[in-house]
């Protein structure tokens, strides 16, 4: 075991979710034909003045409830400056005194430890130019610059790169649920620098940066080359220095980057052009009323009726259907079985027609009849899939399209009984599996039921007559 | 001390990207440091952090509806970059690793 403590920090930048950008009008979005989502002001020309995107300070809001954090009630932005070709500005327009949040956490669990990770701070801030490097010349893409955008940094309370990777993961679900930003790495939507430094005792050790790291795994192995490497520059006697590193995935190591500018050579001052605000009761509890329910909640909500734990993980991955089972929750019926169907046959249906729940004719009522035919064995899951196109096509009830596709299961108990002993009579060694307790044997001898009649059999009523003739 | 330090001046100037001759270095290490006594000077004011005395405004949150205006074409956003390349502004590169 290393005799050095690890101490690491993490910042996180996310493109906020809204319509318009964080000063300008011109659009938030990503994979527009380069430098069309620009205007004047996201340009930097002399004379125009920004104006703050209220769905962004809405937006912060929600970050704060979610990520725990006290909302500052007054608050002003700063300018950051510096010259660099993205920003044409020569600042950034961010918040340095008064970031929106502070003192928030993100509790996670490694290897069954829960911790609380702490947040120091959440600030509002636009983003730069998008900016590509060919050979001795960088191309500049301006419909990023204006995004809004959210950065968390962490206090430097991580120990390790599984806590690291665990932090990202939950934070990444929290904000892609309640709706604030899409949290998509390799579209840059989330973004991640970690602070590495390593100490004997409790006195933090020098840090370096790491910038820019393009997925979760990349952080966890990024930390850990980084905490070896100074590990190694430490037992050799040399000195480490505070620098801005990035990780090269492909030679798995990080590499020096050019120092640009640090604290007090940015000159933050007041933004002029921008009043400071001051968020009333009012409007922070409208903000935080379209806020969904966050995973754990709906962990909880799920598991109090019946789920399991991977219906309810493929669930939560899943926001369009999760938030039309959540609506089903007010009728009452059987939620496994509706769960079930929705991760089997609707989920194909919607993946094959590229399609969401919501664009369907799937109503709830539907749903709950099919459910209720499953239930009694009026329906049985090969109907299901014969009938699904329609079932979520056509505004036609379940009897309706029960008629039309002329499904009307055998009752008649003699025929059942009669196809039932043909099983049983040429499957002895899954008649002595169920015998002796293997519940699989039952569920394999029915399958042959329902394949001996092409499934037209009444599945309720078939399972109940071959558990009765088995236990004779 | 009346005069910033020679490798202060070198250094604002390096923030601002510019280069300064010897005459000029030795001027602005006189000029910056008058500069910066009266910047001192604003620092004592009471209740320095006290938003009122940066904004007057009584109404706090103005705020602009999200809604998307109008944009520039690539061509109009483009025609005042001193170099472009299809539709992209054009710089020196940026990154020296």
């Amino acid at each position: 075991m290393s005799e050095f403590t690890p101490t690491i920090g993490i910042e996180v930048h996310v493109e906020v979710k809204s319509k318009s950008k964080l000063f300008s009008n011109s659009a938030n979005t990503y994979g527009m034909a380069t430098n069309t989502a620009v205007n004047v002001i996201d340009l930097g020309y002399p004379g125009t003045l920004p104006t703050i995107n209220k769905e962004v300070i809405r937006q912060g809001i929600r970050a704060c409830k979610v990520l725990n954090c006290d909302i500052t009630r007054k608050m002003h932005f700063d300018r950051k400056n510096y010259f660099y070709p993205d920003n044409p500005k020569n600042y950034q327009i961010t918040q340095n005194r008064t970031p929106i949040g502070r003192n928030g956490y993100v509790e996670i669990e490694v290897d069954g430890i829960k911790k609380k990770i702490e947040i120091e701070e959440m600030h509002i801030e636009e983003d730069t130019c998008k900016s590509a490097h060919r050979g001795s010349v960088s191309l500049l893409d301006f419909n990023r610059a204006g995004v809004p955008l959210i950065e968390i940094v962490t206090k430097p309370c991580i120990s390790n790169s599984k806590e690291a990777m665990a932090y990202l993961t939950k934070l990444k679900e929290l904000l892609f649920y309640a709706n604030i930003s899409d949290c998509k790495m390799e579209e840059g939507s989330m973004r991640c620098d970690s602070n590495v430094s390593i100490s004997k005792d409790d006195t933090f050790g020098t840090k370096t940066e790491i910038k820019n790291i393009s997925s979760i795994h990349n952080v966890g192995l990024a930390i850990e080359y980084e905490i070896k490497r100074q590990e190694e520059m430490l037992n050799n006697g040399e000195i480490i220095r505070e620098e801005t590193r990035r990780f090269d995935d492909k030679q798995g190591k990080t590499i020096l980057m050019r120092v640009k500018e640090t604290g007090n050579d940015y000159r933050y001052f007041i933004e002029p052009d921008i009043p400071y605000l001051e968020l009333t009761d009012e409007f922070i509890n409208d903000s935080l009323s379209t806020l969904p329910l966050l995973p754990d909640e709906l962990r909880e909500k799920y598991s109090k009726v019946g789920l399991s734990s991977l219906q309810i993980e493929k669930l939560i991955n899943n926001r369009p259907l999760n938030g039309y089972f959540l609506g089903l929750l007010s009728y009452k019926t059987n939620y496994v079985t509706a769960v079930n169907l929705l991760l089997s046959d609707i989920s194909s249906y919607l993946n094959k027609h590229n399609k969401v729940v919501t664009d369907t004719h799937l109503s709830y009522e539907k749903l709950v009849s099919v459910i209720e035919a499953l239930e009694t064995g009026d329906l049985s899951n090969k109907n299901v899939k014969d009938l699904i196109d329609s079932l979520m096509e056509t505004d036609k009830t379940l009897d309706e399209l029960k008629k039309e596709f002329n499904i009307e299961n055998i009752t008649d108990d003699t025929f059942i009984k009669n196809i039932i002993i043909k099983v049983i009579d040429n499957n002895p060694d899954s008649v002595n599996d169920y015998k002796n307790g293997h519940d699989r044997a039952l569920k394999y001898l029915m399958g042959q039921v329902m394949k001996e009649t092409k499934g037209t059999v009444n599945p309720k009523l078939a399972n109940d007559m071959l558990i009765s003739l088995l236990n004779k | 001390m009346d005069k910033l330090s020679r490798e202060e001046v070198l250094h604002v100037a390096h923030l601002a990207r510019i280069s300064l001759t010897e005459e000029e270095i030795e001027k602005f290490r006189g000029e910056l440091k008058v500069l910066m006594d009266d910047i001192d000077k604003i620092k004592d004011v009471k209740d320095f952090d006290d938003g009122m005395i940066y904004t007057p405004i009584e109404d706090n949150t103005r705020l602009r509806e999200d809604v998307v205006g109008e944009m520039l074409s690539a061509r109009a956003a483009t025609i005042n970059a001193p170099k472009k390349n299809g539709s992209f502004i054009e710089v020196p590169v940026m990154i020296n690793e």
